[in-house]
């Protein structure tokens, strides 16, 4: 069983008359990718910054690798590398100042400091920069440039509030190719995005929050099996493909059944144990299926069912 | 040695050009031209005046300059400590530098020892120019150790309200404000609430009033303007026995301090001013530090 990396107990913060976070509960394994999802205002940000032990909650409690935050803060943040939604970057310093800086306010010893530092912007790929001052960086090797900060203490647990927010196509590949290689480094990332096709690619789990409530959570499989029962097919066979639709339209389970450019898209009342009926009656009756493909649903469609009516507000 | 990291990021960014460099070059030149203009205009570059050595003229020299820097002290401080950490907020890099494993006590003293060491470096770039003084005798270096461990105590209080007040208020510009107003009120407001005292006994109460120099202490202590005095040199002419500038309350002060008895004998204005700025730039810092800490807990 894995260890536990995050865990939120009834983690509440409210503004005067807004409730920006709602006794949420919450459980992060390590080395899992967690993306968190939601409107504008949804929470997220203000959960990540109390997690961050940047914002204190007003009730609830946050436990990093088994460590309450509110009692021993300092041995937290050791743990912890965090990259807000905004850049943070001093313009008057070069690359490696800038990364020297925060190594000095993480108490990393001086000599270790200047390997470390070359390693950071190798895995960033801002080694070719690192004599820049800061302010002549283009906004994606600015975030490439903060994510090397938030590794330099070398955290278990990385929170990466929007890493990809205004970033160009490629700049966007690149951030995800170097979360990638930093999942495969072991480290237990907590990222929001809302760009979720691309937080689907590349997360292990997913948290929809609405209201400051966590509404669902698990994989994005999982949450669709959980939202509805049913689940869509696309069926691609060799020859007959009127007489598979007839075979088809005559199991109780299926719902819908429509072609088009030879492949065959049924929408089925059941997952699974369904799925594998339908299968087996088709062999049965003589259909010679060449792809039998169950269909997942989009994070996007997830998101939008789960959110439907709901209204962010502005924390 | 651990140097403050926020200490040595300032002084590799901020010393590294010319900018500095030119700034403490000005600094000097303005401070050699004051004592210039003070001595041509008082007859003492003329090799054939009789007054072309007069050591009371060095002294009064001395006077402007230590009243100069004080005066800098004021304006200089609280314009870089009352933007050091509401600056930080505009550039958001607060949440990072809060979210490393560095205290936010740490980060406090690292915000005033910048300012201090900007001070510092400004005043020890002038004493050159203030040892000229040394060359007409009346003040030794001790008077100048003294006179410089009260501006870096004095330093240290008003950077420590500054930056409290920039940890308190959000936006530079209401910090400084803020700042600037409240080292207005400590400065001036003890002398002006020691004045309504007086005028209260003397004129309305009837009651003639012989202040002490304990009476003095008890109004003044907040204002390093009262720490300032012991090292301005009086002039001992007298004005009819009318307090008419910051001479005569030397020199008032200077008397008064001298018919004390016990450990109160001692107790030296510029003694006084540092025991309170001292104390309470530990409580400023504390309270800084109690308002930056996001979580409260481990200071």
């Amino acid at each position: 069983m894995k260890n536990v990396m995050v865990r939120t107990e009834n983690l509440t913060k409210r503004y005067k008359n807004t409730l920006a976070v709602d006794k949420l509960c919450m459980e992060i394994e390590e080395g899992e990718i967690f993306g968190f999802v939601g409107a504008n205002g949804a929470g997220k940000t203000t959960t990540m910054r109390i997690i961050a032990g940047l914002l204190a909650p007003t009730s609830g409690r946050v436990f990093v690798d088994g460590i309450d935050i509110s009692k021993k803060p300092l041995q937290v943040k050791k743990q912890i590398g965090y990259m807000p939604d905004f850049f943070g970057v001093y313009d008057d310093l070069k690359v490696t100042e800038y990364l020297h800086f925060y190594a000095a306010m993480q108490g990393i010893d001086k000599k270790r400091t200047n390997t470390l530092v070359d390693s950071l912007l190798e895995l960033v790929r801002l080694t070719h920069k690192k004599d820049a001052y800061v302010d002549t960086l283009s906004r994606g090797m600015k975030q490439r440039l903060c994510l090397a900060r938030s590794l330099i203490h070398d955290p278990k647990f990385l929170i990466l509030d929007e890493p990809a927010s205004g970033l160009d196509p490629r700049a966007r590949v690149e951030m995800k190719e170097i979360l990638m290689e930093l999942a495969t480094m072991g480290k237990t990332i907590l990222i929001s995005s809302h760009i979720l096709h691309e937080l689907s690619q590349i997360c292990t789990s997913i948290g929809i929050i609405d209201s400051g409530k966590l509404i669902a959570c698990g994989s994005v499989r999982e949450i669709s099996e959980k939202m509805s029962h049913s689940g869509k097919l696309k069926i691609k066979v060799l020859s007959d493909e009127e007489e598979a639709v007839k075979v088809l339209l005559e199991i109780p389970e299926i719902k819908a059944v429509s072609t088009a450019s030879g492949i065959i898209d049924v929408d089925v009342a059941g997952r699974d144990d369904t799925y594998a009926e339908i299968l087996k009656t088709l062999v049965e009756k003589g259909i010679k299926v060449v792809s039998f493909q169950p269909q997942e649903s989009s994070l996007e469609s997830v998101f939008m069912q789960l959110t439907e009516g709901g209204n962010g507000n502005d924390n | 040695m651990i140097i403050n990291p926020i200490l040595q990021k300032d002084l590799k960014t901020k010393l590294r050009g010319w900018r500095s460099t030119i700034l403490i070059c000005c600094y000097v030149t303005l401070l050699a031209g004051i004592l210039f203009l003070f001595f041509a205009g008082n007859g003492m570059l003329n090799p054939v005046s009789l007054q072309s050595f007069n050591p009371r003229m060095a002294i009064n020299a001395y006077n402007i300059l230590i009243t100069f820097q004080f005066a800098l002290l004021f304006i200089a401080v609280p314009a870089i400590t009352a933007v050091s950490i509401s600056s930080e907020r505009e550039r958001q890099t607060l949440d990072l530098m809060l979210v490393t494993a560095t205290p936010a006590r740490t980060i406090i003293l690292g915000k005033i020892m910048v300012s201090i060491a900007h001070t510092m470096l400004l005043l020890v770039a002038s004493l050159p120019v203030i040892g000229i003084v040394f060359f007409f005798g009346g003040i030794g270096i001790a008077d100048i150790a003294k006179l410089l461990l009260f501006y870096l105590l004095t330093a240290f209080y008003v950077a420590s309200c500054g930056v409290f007040f920039s940890t308190i208020f959000k936006r530079n510009i209401t910090s400084i404000i803020i700042t600037y107003i409240f080292l207005g009120l400590v400065t001036f407001g003890p002398f002006l609430g020691f004045i309504i005292y007086v005028l209260i006994k003397e004129r309305m109460l009837g009651i003639g009033f012989n202040p002490v120099y304990r009476d003095f202490v008890k109004w003044l202590f907040p204002s390093p303007v009262f720490g300032y005095v012991s090292f301005y040199f009086g002039s001992y002419g007298g004005y009819g026995g009318y307090i008419v500038g910051i001479g005569d309350i030397q020199r008032q002060i200077e008397m008064l301090l001298a018919a004390e008895t016990g450990i109160w004998k001692y107790m030296h204005p510029w003694i006084v001013n540092g025991l309170f700025s001292i104390i309470s730039s530990i409580a400023l810092i504390f309270f800084s530090t109690l308002a930056l800490n996001p979580v409260k807990r481990k200071l």
